[in-house]
């Protein structure tokens, strides 16, 4: 034991000590922020401009009716022929295309948009849903229905789900768990990705950590003073030490942005304001104890999941000479991991289907598909299964990397004979 | 003979050749034991077996008369002939690392290391970093680190390569303090002077076997075959009249020094030699009788050619 923790702090103090591993922690929840962000700041600039379009139209119907979007504004030239309007208004003249509209609307080819440069997704579905309301309501006119304006205001509807957990309270003792498929969604996906991530950096640094040792001989001294177990244990573990400290650390940044800084920005009025969906996305972001809770889940899968791949990944790490020779036992290894992934969507989809279910119990797939699931609140006993099997298998599998291993780390140079890997096997 | 470690009937096969054949040997406790032999004769590939980093296919490797173990290897102190420390991390930091590893205390080990950085002109890097330091440097460290849980049995793969005369010299100064504190001492070398100065009994590998193996003192004297240098002032006549059959000249080897004839002769063992220095010393003048014992680098070339 003594050995093991040795190796453990020398493992730890050499990679947390280093200058990169103190960026990399306190750059990363910014990275994140900025990952979440950007996406809604790229919505907010790549809104396009007004676009002017010319319309022509033969069916006296749906010019009138066409209003100015934020995608568009027309210039009505029914008067002119196509390729009147086409010669005109060319692209020196700054308009942007020209809508044709022919006498009977929804025949073939009626509609046309001819335009300067090339076109948008977002104006054609302006301009294409507007001419449909029109066309719709010109057809409901034939029908001879009296006050329509007025009936159709009236039967316009709009649907907001509020989602419940049924924990056995009700609505009148207030205990009940507001939910939020869309949260579930965004923190599955969030939460998986991180233990992806996390999977193949530190498993990685496992596998670099013995080439590197192999390489640098260092690995003669070190096995004539321990045994390869205590030198494998004391690397895993020490590395998956460093992996924690640095969770621990966005933890604690990301549990203090949702105790004070969420709060803040949500205050009750926008709260109130937002309807039910909100209500229970807000109640799933800033409720302190729940983040508490996955974070606890979290950590112990990304435990688990990482001690069953480091051994997988010092297996081979110890049967290669140089990292580019590693790089096709790298490849076989992360084949689970992916389909992990590819699983992970199907979740989001079913957390409960069959596919899902089992996945987050065979112990490669489990980590990153039962991370997923439990942000949509599944049974304990689920999780707690998921988890006892995951850590078997990598005492298991810790075992067996432990020989691999201690045939492995020697197999420098001089090919070992298939007598000399039995003779360690039998040790 | 109280041997700290026995080798018997040792094997070891790689794909395709044979490293070690049929290897055994004694190692006397307290002795500077050198093990010689060209290039890819299987000396690391015997020290890997000692070490238990390569199993042997067959035979046996006894530490104090009992099967070596791996708990054994853990207290013996072996430096690689590829030496490894990681690069990373500050000197004094590792040699603590490599000193707890064996067993020391995290305050003893320090202290031990301080006395050791000292006596070798290194406690200025102390708090360098490794990948800074020269070949020759790393290897001090590297010594360092072997020795400074001060176990009863050390081995070293080549320690002398790669240093200077004045570090090699400092290095087996250490070498011999060590012995005379009460460790043994192994080390594999090809360099034929430092086995004449430090070592006490040798092993001659060479193809895969051991094709000598004893004492320095003996080896040399048995490899002399009895032959001694005379310088004397007679004629051939009576120089061969004063040997009177009790010794042989060697013809090839006269000539002449300071005025007297310099001859090689042949005394056999049953013959006495004051016998012999009696009858030179009356009818032809002797000078001087020295036996020729050859050097360990002569011995070295000759054994290996197959020719002793």
């Amino acid at each position: 034991m003594r050995n093991i923790y040795l190796i453990i702090s020398r493992e730890y103090l050499e990679r947390v000590r280093k200058k990169s591993f103190i960026i990399v922690t306190l750059l990363m929840p910014i990275l994140m922020i900025a990952m979440m962000v950007a996406p809604s700041l790229m919505m907010l600039y790549s809104k396009s401009e007004q676009k002017q379009v010319v319309v022509i139209d033969r069916s006296g119907v749906v010019a009138d009716n066409l209003y100015e979007s934020a995608e568009a504004t027309f210039i009505r030239e029914d008067g002119m022929s196509k390729s009147e309007a086409c010669n005109i208004y060319n692209e020196e003249s700054g308009i942007f295309g020209i809508l044709y509209i022919g006498e009977v609307v929804d025949a073939r080819d009626s509609v046309q948009l001819i335009t300067n440069s090339s076109s948008s997704m977002l104006l054609e579905e302006s301009i294409s849903s507007q001419i449909e309301a029109i066309v719709e309501r010109e057809k409901l006119k034939e029908y001879n229905i009296e006050n329509l304006d007025e009936i159709l205001a009236k039967i316009e509807t709009n649907i907001e789900l509020a989602t419940f957990v049924n924990n056995g309270a009700t609505e009148d003792d207030g205990e009940m768990e507001s939910t939020s498929t869309g949260v579930s969604y965004i923190l599955g996906i969030v939460l998986g990705m991180l233990l992806y991530m996390i999977i193949i950096l530190y498993g990685q640094m496992v596998l670099t950590s013995v080439v590197e040792e192999k390489a640098s001989r260092v690995i003669d001294v070190m096995v004539t003073s321990c045994t390869p177990f205590q030198l494998m244990m004391g690397k895993i573990i020490g590395i998956a030490a460093v992996a924690l400290t640095q969770i621990a650390i966005w933890a604690l940044l990301v549990l203090s942005a949702s105790k004070f800084v969420m709060p803040m920005l949500f205050t009750s009025d926008i709260a109130s304001a937002g309807g039910a969906l909100l209500d229970g996305a807000l109640g799933t972001v800033t409720d302190t104890g729940y983040i508490a809770t996955l974070f606890a889940y979290l950590a112990l899968f990304i435990l688990g999941g990482f001690l069953l791949y480091a051994s997988l990944y010092a297996a081979s790490g110890s049967a290669v000479d140089s990292i580019q020779d590693s790089q096709q036992y790298n490849t076989v290894i992360m084949l689970p991991i992916f389909l992990s992934m590819i699983i992970m969507m199907t979740v989001f989809n079913d957390p409960n289907s069959p596919i899902a279910f089992w996945c987050s119990m065979i112990p490669f797939t489990s980590p990153i598909v039962m991370i997923a699931r439990i942000p949509f609140g599944i049974p304990t006993w689920e999780i707690v299964t998921s988890l006892v099997i995951l850590y078997l298998t990598f005492i298991a599998m810790t075992y067996l990397a432990a020989k691999i291993f201690r045939v492995g780390i020697f197999m420098h140079g001089k090919r070992t004979s298939w007598r000399e890997l039995w003779l360690w096997l039998k040790e | 003979m109280d041997a700290i470690l026995k080798i018997e009937n040792v094997s070891k096969s790689y794909t395709g050749h044979k490293a070690l054949n049929d290897v055994s040997l004694e190692v006397p406790r307290g002795a500077v034991y050198g093990l010689l032999g060209p290039n890819g004769a299987g000396k690391t590939t015997l020290i890997r077996v000692i070490t238990r980093i390569t199993l042997a296919d067959s035979g046996r490797v006894l530490l104090d008369g009992k099967p070596l173990t791996a708990k054994d290897v853990f207290h013996i102190g072996y430096m690689p002939e590829e030496r490894g420390l990681y690069k990373n991390m500050r000197v004094g930091e590792q040699a603590i690392f490599f000193a707890r590893l064996k067993g020391l205390g995290g305050k003893e080990a320090e202290q031990r290391l301080r006395g050791w950085f000292e006596r070798l002109n290194i406690s200025d890097w102390w708090e360098r970093k490794v990948e800074d330091l020269s070949k020759g440097m790393a290897q001090k460290v590297q010594f360092i680190a072997t020795v400074v849980h001060e176990p009863k049995l050390l081995i070293f793969d080549e320690p002398f390569s790669g240093f200077d005369p004045i570090n090699a010299n400092l290095l087996k100064e250490e070498i011999l303090a060590l012995r005379d504190r009460g460790a043994t001492v192994i080390f594999s070398t090809h360099n034929m002077a430092s086995v004449e100065e430090i070592c006490d009994h040798i092993t001659l590998i060479n193809k895969a076997q051991n094709i000598l193996s004893g004492s320095v003192d003996e080896i040399r004297r048995a490899a002399g075959g009895n032959n001694f240098e005379v310088l004397y002032r007679a004629t051939d006549e009576e120089f061969i009249a004063a040997l009177g059959g009790m010794a042989v000249p060697i013809s090839e080897s006269r000539g002449m020094v300071g005025g007297f004839v310099q001859s090689r002769i042949h005394i056999p063992k049953d013959e006495d030699v004051k016998l012999v220095i009696a009858a030179l010393n009356e009818s032809c003048g002797l000078r001087s009788l020295n036996e020729v014992i050859p050097s360990m680098n002569d011995i070295f070339i000759r054994a290996v050619n197959g020719s002793i």
